[in-house]
């Protein structure tokens, strides 16, 4: 085809579209969307039981407030990176927060080592978590491919990566409001084990999920 | 509105573009100072705004294009690549300078170009004239080996050398040289095997057995 051809063709199929928000409000929509999902969540099954006990110790506070951290940069990061003009440098912004969140797993792990024995691993807890994960990991995953969508011709690995960043977070964020950990070792695989498997599949996978999606949903016409 | 008058923002954002374009491109970008205006139109729905935008960023698209290309076919590729902006067209903010936004994709879709072109040029070999084939058969033969094949036919056992003439060069089926030959399939099986047999040492200068 003829690039002169190709012109005419976009010319004459050119709508209406409507122009993107910025993105601080995209994120700021998905992560009202996450909040959505907690709350639906909590009321489906109940938050932890010990909950108010553990929000008096320092360590989960600083836990789940550096997790929620990682996850609202890690979106601002993503949705700003997904516009063609933005700085690839927007990537480093969520690395404080995992900084904080990684150091906290790992002072728990140290601090709690003697504390990990067989009978810390329970089956029927761990279904009920994988079941919370599924429902808060897979439609947030596909909330944020659909409005980023527009990042497949651009820098799709990199949105992909701090995308699948804020939808570990949100994950993590809402298993330890919701589960009971009385074992550090299930905490571990749960937090750090989800974790890297979201993010490690965001970032092999988005690329592809997002040249899939863009190809099928059109860019939005505008609200009259 | 003019580049010249665009806030210092503006003329920072373009500023930065001195290091990555042509000095003969800025030349030419700078009078196009309605590109913003255009592709906000384009946005709301104006097709003529949106043809004039692309025709007029064409020659713009085709110099990034040609500083990493150099075959002509590869630069149109490169140059249409870069027009999926139709399908991005919407993340497009009217409030911020057009060209740095269409720099921006511009180099990622060149770039992402580069890296198909590099993994493509890592497993695929283009093919020489001598690699073609030809419609004809005999075009195909390299006449050589082809003669010293047939001579080392010649010279097999008369049963071996049928075998291999049906089975190998007139591609017939077991059952097919089977009932043209009369002899069972086992013994048309069993010669096969020693005429290839034959035929690796022959070739390699042994003699029949």
């Amino acid at each position: 085809m003829k690039t002169s051809d190709l012109i005419d063709s976009h010319a004459r199929s050119a709508t209406p579209v409507k122009r993107l928000r910025p993105p601080f409000v995209r994120a700021a929509v998905w992560l009202l969307l996450a909040a959505a999902v907690l709350a639906l969540l909590a009321l489906a099954h109940g938050l932890r039981p010990d909950l108010s006990a553990r929000l008096r110790q320092d360590q989960f506070v600083t836990g789940i407030a550096a997790t929620l951290a990682t996850a609202v940069l890690a979106a601002l990061a993503s949705f700003r990176l997904s516009l063609p003009e933005s700085s690839r440098w927007w990537c480093l912004l969520p690395l404080p927060a995992v900084s904080v969140w990684i150091s906290t797993i790992g002072y728990a792990c140290l601090t709690d080592w003697v504390a990990m024995d067989p009978d810390g691993v329970r089956m029927g807890e761990a279904a009920q978590c994988f079941a919370t994960l599924l429902l808060t990991s897979v439609p947030l995953s596909i909330a944020m491919l659909i409005m980023l969508r527009h990042a497949a011709a651009l820098r799709p690995a990199l949105v992909s990566a701090t995308g699948g960043l804020a939808v570990a977070a949100i994950t993590s964020f809402v298993l330890a409001l919701i589960h009971q950990f009385d074992a550090t070792i299930m905490m571990l695989i749960w937090n750090l084990g989800t974790a890297a498997t979201i993010a490690a599949l965001a970032t092999l996978l988005g690329p592809t999920m997002f040249s899939w999606i863009a190809s099928r949903v059109p860019p939005l016409p505008p609200v009259s | 509105m003019p580049l010249s008058n665009t806030p210092p923002i503006h003329q920072a954002k373009n500023r930065r573009l001195v290091l990555v374009e042509p000095e003969s491109v800025q030349e030419r970008a700078a009078p196009q100072t309605d590109w913003s205006a255009l592709m906000a139109s384009a946005q709301d729905g104006d097709r003529n705004a949106y043809r004039a935008l692309l025709t007029q960023i064409e020659p713009y698209v085709r110099s990034i294009a040609r500083r990493c290309f150099r075959h002509p076919a590869d630069v149109e590729d490169a140059v249409q690549d870069v027009l999926t902006i139709h399908s991005i067209r919407h993340s497009y903010d009217p409030q911020r300078p057009f060209i740095p936004w269409l720099a921006a994709i511009a180099n990622h879709r060149v770039i992402d170009r580069l890296r198909h072109e590099t993994r493509k040029r890592a497993r695929e070999i283009e093919l020489s004239p001598e690699h073609e084939t030809f419609a004809q058969a005999h075009a195909n033969h390299d006449g050589i080996a082809e003669r010293a094949l047939i001579e080392a036919i010649d010279k097999l056992p008369p049963e071996q050398r049928d075998a291999v003439r049906m089975l190998k060069l007139n591609e017939m089926s077991l059952k097919e040289a089977s009932k043209a030959s009369g002899r069972s399939v086992g013994a048309l099986k069993v010669a096969t095997h020693r005429a290839l047999a034959n035929l690796r040492k022959l070739i390699g200068g042994g003699s029949t057995s």
